[in-house]
């Protein structure tokens, strides 16, 4: 058997125990919320609305709501991949029937990614509803383009990999309740960071944010910022430049160390049997 | 080239000596049980052999190979002291995958499983969910996907533990038809019973270090038992081992090559 072999069948298998774990409920929930809220946020269609007084064009209107609507369900998505992965490695290891499959002759680095592709697609599955759900009320109800909702679409998936793998990394030295707080913490501070960081490029070009937020949005996974550099598009008044594939780069560039480090973490980690 | 072995092996935990300076070489087809007390280091010398750890000195080989090179379990069938199996799958799907990782597929694979269910008795089980499977049952699930594919080395890890007594009747059919075959048979075990009826060699292992071993008709002299070899081995008496590896009638701990005792 290869590698590739041994890959499919326990990506297929780490799917399958993806769907079937409780989280899926709350997963469900947050889904269904967030395309409620989609669904509510979209309901102002197209054409001029009027403030004070002002004719506003919708597109205008939409270009500010699109990126923020698309932005919190985005982060929704990174949150699931995150907290699926907190112990998608780490309980087959703790229960003991990880032992079973490492005694066939897999490597570890296949099964490790096996794991974190299942707990991925899980994921991805969920931004397929979510982002698309979204993104298709926007695009119809909005009228904005397609193509950044696509590029923001990308940019979650690849920033779910990112979170995934280092939460999972994480999952193999710390507690589950410990690795779910850091992805969260993780992710707020992150989005926060990536937040100021975009700002201040608007407001202040040639001035750098400096401290801690500072130094995690210039080196930190610019997990937000990727996204936002896609949905920005959406709004006429902002140039958002060459700021998406500078933060895709960049995010690619976290993905591959986030799978590195947990494959090198996993080879090194002895399995209780 | 030996099936298992460990060269001057030695495994802590922490400050804890697991297992200290352990040889060990087990050619193709014998059958050992490896006992000792509870913390002796028995389940250590397996997972050194099976690469879930390394050793902190020395070396650990699988069919000639460092177990962490996938290719050194490849036709290796191994059954854990606990038996964890995976939830929400029914025995089918369970074995279909561990078949597939064997190697084998399509109606290779079906012949198979359906041969090793019917051995182990878990043929009209195959539907069932594995998580729902009583302790036994399970054990019987457990060893059928161990014997998938005819493994040349089987590592079993308590193996009787759960089964009722025509259960452990079976089991040790199980092990003696892996014999009859060539493969080579490691059984860690409590049962001293259990050692003598499947096995030809045994390593009794003592605080991590081996306190006798070599042929059974060796160890065991006339008018006595294995039991009474265990407990003078493991209560730290005279420790038996095969002539050759005695110096001036002393045993030399942690170290054994049972292919000089056969």
């Amino acid at each position: 058997m290869n590698a590739m072999h041994a890959l499919r069948i326990f990506a297929a298998e780490s799917f399958r125990d993806g769907l079937r774990r409780r989280l899926g409920f709350a997963v469900a929930i947050v889904l269904a919320i967030g395309l409620a809220g989609a669904q509510s946020c979209t309901q102002l269609g197209s054409g001029g609305m009027e403030v004070n007084g002002e004719v506003i064009d919708g597109r205008v209107v939409g270009g500010f709501l699109a990126p923020i609507l698309f932005a919190i369900q985005a982060w929704a998505v990174l949150a699931i991949a995150g907290l699926l992965a907190a112990d998608h490695l780490a309980r087959p290891l703790a229960e003991g029937n990880a032992v079973l499959w490492l005694a066939r002759p897999v490597s570890r680095g296949v099964w490790a990614s096996a794991r974190l592709l299942g707990a991925l697609g899980v994921a991805l599955v969920c931004g397929t509803v979510l982002l698309g759900g979204t993104g298709a009320m926007l695009v119809l109800r909005q009228d904005v383009a397609i193509g950044p909702a696509l590029e923001a679409a990308a940019a979650t998936a690849l920033g779910a990999l990112v979170v995934a793998s280092l939460a999972m990394a994480a999952s193999l030295a710390m507690g589950r309740m410990a690795v779910l707080l850091l992805v969260l913490l993780g992710l707020a501070v992150i989005a926060l960071a990536n937040g100021v960081g975009l700002v201040n490029e608007m407001a202040h070009p040639d001035v750098a944010v400096g401290g801690l937020f500072g130094a995690i949005d210039r080196y930190g996974p610019p997990l937000f910022t990727a996204i936002a550099g896609a949905v920005v598009k959406w709004n006429p008044h902002i140039d958002p430049g060459d700021a998406f594939p500078q933060a895709m780069l960049r995010l690619a560039v976290w993905a591959v160390g986030g799978v590195a480090l947990l494959i090198t973490a996993f080879r090194r980690r002895e399995i209780e049997s | 080239m030996f099936s298992l072995e460990l060269a001057g092996a030695s495994k802590r935990y922490g400050r804890r000596h697991a297992l200290t300076s352990v040889d060990l070489a087990v050619p193709q087809g014998m059958s050992v049980g490896l006992l000792g007390a509870n913390g002796a280091g028995k389940t250590t010398a397996l997972r050194l052999l099976l690469g879930f750890a390394r050793p902190t000195k020395g070396a650990a080989r699988l069919r000639g190979l460092d177990p962490f090179d996938p290719a050194s379990r490849r036709g290796v069938g191994y059954l854990p002291e606990r038996l964890r199996l995976p939830p929400a799958m029914t025995v089918q799907r369970f074995l279909h995958v561990h078949a597939a990782l064997a190697g084998l597929s399509g109606a290779d694979a079906m012949r198979e499983i359906e041969a090793v269910t019917e051995i182990t008795g878990v043929r009209d089980r195959l539907q069932e969910a594995v998580d729902g499977l009583s302790k036994g049952l399970a054990q019987r699930v457990g060893f059928a996907q161990a014997l998938l594919g005819r493994p040349d080395v089987l590592l079993l890890d308590e193996p009787t533990s759960g089964l009722d007594p025509l259960g452990v009747r079976d089991a040790r059919a199980w092990i003696e038809s892996a014999r009859a075959r060539g493969a080579t048979v490691l059984v860690s075990s409590h049962v001293l019973s259990e050692v003598e009826r499947c096995c030809d060699h045994v390593v009794i292992l003592r605080e991590g270090r081996i306190a006798a071993s070599g042929a059974l008709e060796t160890l065991v002299q006339p008018g006595e038992t294995l039991e009474d070899v265990f407990v003078r081995a493991v209560a730290g008496g005279a420790a038996p081992g095969p002539p050759d590896h005695q110096d001036g009638g002393q045993p030399t701990p942690g170290t054994v090559d049972l292919e000089a005792g056969r």
